[in-house]
């Protein structure tokens, strides 16, 4: 690497973080930005009920509606309620919210919300969802299972035949689409359906009210459908959502509904906040004190590491930090450290049994990647079995921490490195004091350690005949 | 840094296995004293109200109170004081006897507060006060008390602001939470923990050995159970969070066993190449890898606790609360790498080695332990 190569690199990489630091913490009024408002990528990480408070409603069953054997069975009905709705409140991206059963009420707590009779009334409002063959001017559509319908299934196609009701966007048309993706029961209804309708239409009810009428163009046997009737966003998610619910066990009914203000509150964000800055100053100041210029490099990284952490706290979905997210995010930084110390104190070792500081450098780095891979491997196994395995506050959890693990690796593997070597340029061999480098000789403490390192060097000295040795064999 | 010429580590595990013994029987004594003072076994720990379940009390009061800290307070302090009355408290234990014939302490009749939110705008103010049930939650004679309790209660608060704000039209309701869906909670986590640590083992056993994929997973139960012991001696509360600190620390803690195994692996290769030899002497290679990591062991360790014991500082109790447990976890961690996970691995290591021996006939079969002795 060329000097003018590392002043440049190391130019961006300074703009970067400065730039970071702005964009992360400084929020801009309209007046001092001139057009638009400009709230700092922090205040859009999520947050969950302790830190933010949120919305809370409270669903009762309508005894009425219910038949004599869902009478019978109602705590099990309710238990898949509760299930159900958790999974679209996760789906939806309250990874947070929190369920609660209470003498066959539902109480739901949902954190960071802005619009909370939207998304409870959507839940609330009793809804099924049906697929029926469409014909044409009749006075109905054909319920799919009727004697007189193209299509022959056991029973009707409804709402619990679908697994996942999602949003997503067509580039094509510009609209929002409704994805459906289906039960195994349902795919094969869905197939048998549209391989009996090819060429006519399937027609979709929610509440027994007419919604759309799609166009059968082929058998589709994938288990997943979409529905594109040129909708807005709004309008996609709304049905979205009532197709969700419209597969619950039991037809909820909104009683009453609420705000709710934080457990903890802003004091515990500040607090998660001020110890995060001053404890990565208190970091820095000791690496670069035991590290030297080693720790300048890894210093500039581990802040560039916190900036887009945050970062990617902020623009991932199914994040909402909670009490323990904050303290995940503050032992990560710790963590992101580890994997620089134990490449540091390798480099130094290396330099120490007789190797030139550039290939201390180079060897630190492939002898530490085993245990620093090892390690966070371990660690990102870990995670996974959260997100594959949790129940929605350990899987928001997991994501948070594999988002730490992946971007510390990064930074403590590539970017570091990439520092580390530009700061090189700069100092030849006789500078190796500012990184803290010292031969064995010069090591204070002979007199312990002099047995110690005679069989280091002879280890070394041994592994070099046997490395060249090896050739003949 | 300094290192003593032999250093004797993995030797002493007898000397290792002290401390965690010690702060088990400790957790032992205040738990059995806890639970026998309550005569509940639940009560050994200090159990939240999202794992014990609990009931949650809302009473509605009108705008007058809304803008005015003070009248807040008054209150607040009100309704405490009738939640937390020793009156009510004597009642549901006389209710208990007459009912059931069960008796129950005073102290654990009366509700303990776990905490409090507002709700509502300037119009239609709420409080809402979360505390905590009588007993197991999955007992159903102790739901039924509790629920005779709140009824108790919110009779209390009713006459009270009917006789003083008439006009506010204040309403006030109790409702129970079980603690299904706690259970589940625990559950999934305990699961996610168990299979977190099978996975690891595997791992560890294809990178590096089977001795050393136990050790390390015994040092990560070490860990949690030294968190989960510390927690009952300090009567730090176990809700959610504390399963959240257990989590954190099973993914993290795992890395500093690693870094030491690591460096085991890659003395051994060293020492195989020179010695040309079957029988390593374990003990001092892994002693030496110790040694070789120290520096970087509490270097690491340092680092992870300075934003941690921070945040426990400026935090509020709740805070603390929660990251106390993480520390603890953090100091267990940092010992079970360096001696717990290294004097485990060779003592199996040792094992298996004199077995190989013994089936390699280098050694006699008849009396393996002497042989063994003087090999």
């Amino acid at each position: 690497m060329k000097k003018w190569q590392s002043i440049v690199i190391l130019t961006v990489l300074a703009i970067l973080i400065v730039l970071g630091s702005v964009f992360g913490f400084v929020s801009l009024d309209k007046g001092e930005l001139g057009t638009k408002n400009y709230f700092a990528y922090i205040t859009n990480i999520s947050l969950g009920l302790d830190l933010s408070g949120g919305v809370y409603a409270v669903y009762g069953v309508d005894e009425s509606k219910l038949t004599d054997e869902q009478k019978d069975k109602l705590d099990t009905l309710i238990e898949g309620t509760r299930a159900s709705l958790e999974s679209l409140l996760f789906s939806k991206g309250y990874t947070e919210a929190q369920i609660t059963v209470s003498q066959n009420k539902i109480r739901v707590e949902i954190p960071d919300e802005d619009d909370p009779d939207r998304i409870f009334n959507l839940i609330g409002r009793p809804s099924s969802f049906e697929f029926k063959e469409y014909v044409d001017g009749a006075a109905g559509d054909l319920s799919l299972n009727d004697p007189n319908g193209k299509v022959k299934l056991d029973s009707k196609f409804t709402g619990n035949d679908v697994s996942n009701a999602g949003v997503t966007y067509d580039e094509q048309t510009g609209y929002w689409q409704v994805a459906l993706s289906f039960t195994s029961k349902g795919t094969e209804k869905f197939s048998t359906a549209t391989s009996a309708l090819t060429g006519s239409k399937l027609s979709i009810w929610i509440n027994d009210e007419f919604v759309i009428a799609p166009n059968v163009n082929e058998a589709i046997s994938t288990g997943s459908a979409t529905i594109s009737g040129n909708y807005t966003y709004d309008q996609a998610y709304d049905l979205a959502v009532r197709i969700q619910s419209g597969s619950f066990p039991l037809v909820l009914k909104l009683e009453e509904s609420n705000s709710l203000t934080a457990t903890l509150g802003s004091s515990a964000i500040k607090a998660g906040l001020i110890s995060g800055i001053v404890g990565l100053v208190l970091i820095c100041i000791y690496l670069i004190a035991m590290y030297r210029f080693m720790g300048i490099a890894a210093s500039l990284s581990l802040w560039f590491y916190s900036l887009t952490y945050l970062f990617f706290l902020s623009i991932f979905p199914w994040v909402q930090l909670t009490l323990s997210g904050i303290a995940g995010v503050l032992l990560s930084i710790g963590m992101a450290v580890d994997a620089n110390v134990i490449i540091f104190e390798r480099i130094k070792e290396e330099y120490r049994n007789g190797k030139t500081m550039r290939t201390a450098v180079t060897t630190g780095f492939k002898r530490s990647l085993g245990a620093i891979l090892d390690g966070n491997i371990t660690t990102i196994i870990g995670a996974l079995v959260l997100i594959i395995v949790g129940a929605s506050t350990i899987k928001s959890f997991g994501i948070t921490l594999l988002i730490g693990i992946i971007l510390s690796l990064i930074s403590s593997l590539v970017l570091m490195r990439v520092v580390l070597r530009c700061i090189l340029v700069f100092n030849d061999e006789s500078k190796a004091k500012r990184f803290a480098l010292k031969r064995a000789e010069e090591e204070v403490e002979e007199e312990i350690d002099e047995d110690q390192d005679q069989d280091i060097s002879s280890v070394e000295k041994n592994m070099k005949n046997i490395d060249k040795g090896g050739v003949l064999r | 840094m300094k290192m003593p010429k032999k250093a004797r580590i993995v030797e002493k595990h007898g000397i290792w296995a002290i401390a965690p013994v010690l702060i088990f029987l400790i957790a032992v004594i205040v738990f059995t004293s806890f639970a026998v003072k309550n005569k509940d076994m639940s009560k050994g720990m200090n159990i939240g109200i999202d794992f014990a379940g609990g009931s949650i009390l809302t009473v509605e009061l009108g705008s007058d109170i809304l803008n005015d800290s003070e009248k807040y307070n008054e209150h607040y302090d009100h309704i405490e004081s009738i939640l937390t009355s020793e009156d009510i408290a004597k009642q549901v234990v006389d209710f208990a006897k007459e009912e059931y014939g069960i008796d129950i302490p005073v102290s654990s009749a009366l509700a303990s507060i776990s905490y409090v939110q507002t709700s509502g705008n300037d119009t239609d103010m709420s409080l809402i006060i979360k505390y905590d049930n009588i007993s197991s939650a999955y007992d159903t004679k102790m739901n039924d008390i509790t629920t005779q309790r709140n009824k108790i209660l919110e009779n209390q608060i009713r006459d009270y602001y009917e006789t003083n704000y008439p006009d506010n039209g204040i309403t006030v309701s109790t409702s129970y939470i079980g603690a299904t869906a706690s259970a589940t909670l625990i559950k999934t986590a305990l699961g996610a923990v168990a299979i977190t640590m099978v996975l690891i083992l595997i791992y560890i056993m294809i990178r590096f050995e089977i001795w050393s994929g136990i050790a390390a997973v015994v040092a990560l139960i070490h860990d949690v159970a030294m968190m989960v012991f510390l927690v009952i001696i300090f009567r730090i509360q176990v809700n959610s969070a504390f399963i959240a600190a257990l989590i954190t620390i099973v993914s993290y803690s795992i890395n500093n066993t690693i870094v030491v195994f690591d460096r085991v692996r890659e003395n051994q290769k060293k020492e195989k190449s020179i010695a040309r030899s079957t029988m390593l002497d374990n003990n001092s290679i892994v002693n030496e890898s110790i040694m070789q990591t120290l520096v970087r062991s509490i270097n690491s360790t340092i680092t992870t606790m300075v934003a941690i014991t921070l945040f426990a500082i400026i935090g509020t109790a709740s805070v603390r609360e929660f990251a106390l447990p993480v520390i603890f976890g953090l100091l267990a961690g940092f010992y079970s790498s360096l001696v717990i996970a290294p004097s485990l691995y060779c003592l199996m290591k040792n094992t298996a080695d004199k077995r190989k021996a013994v089936k390699n006939n280098i050694i006699k079969k008849d009396k393996p332990k002497y042989a063994g002795a003087k090999n």
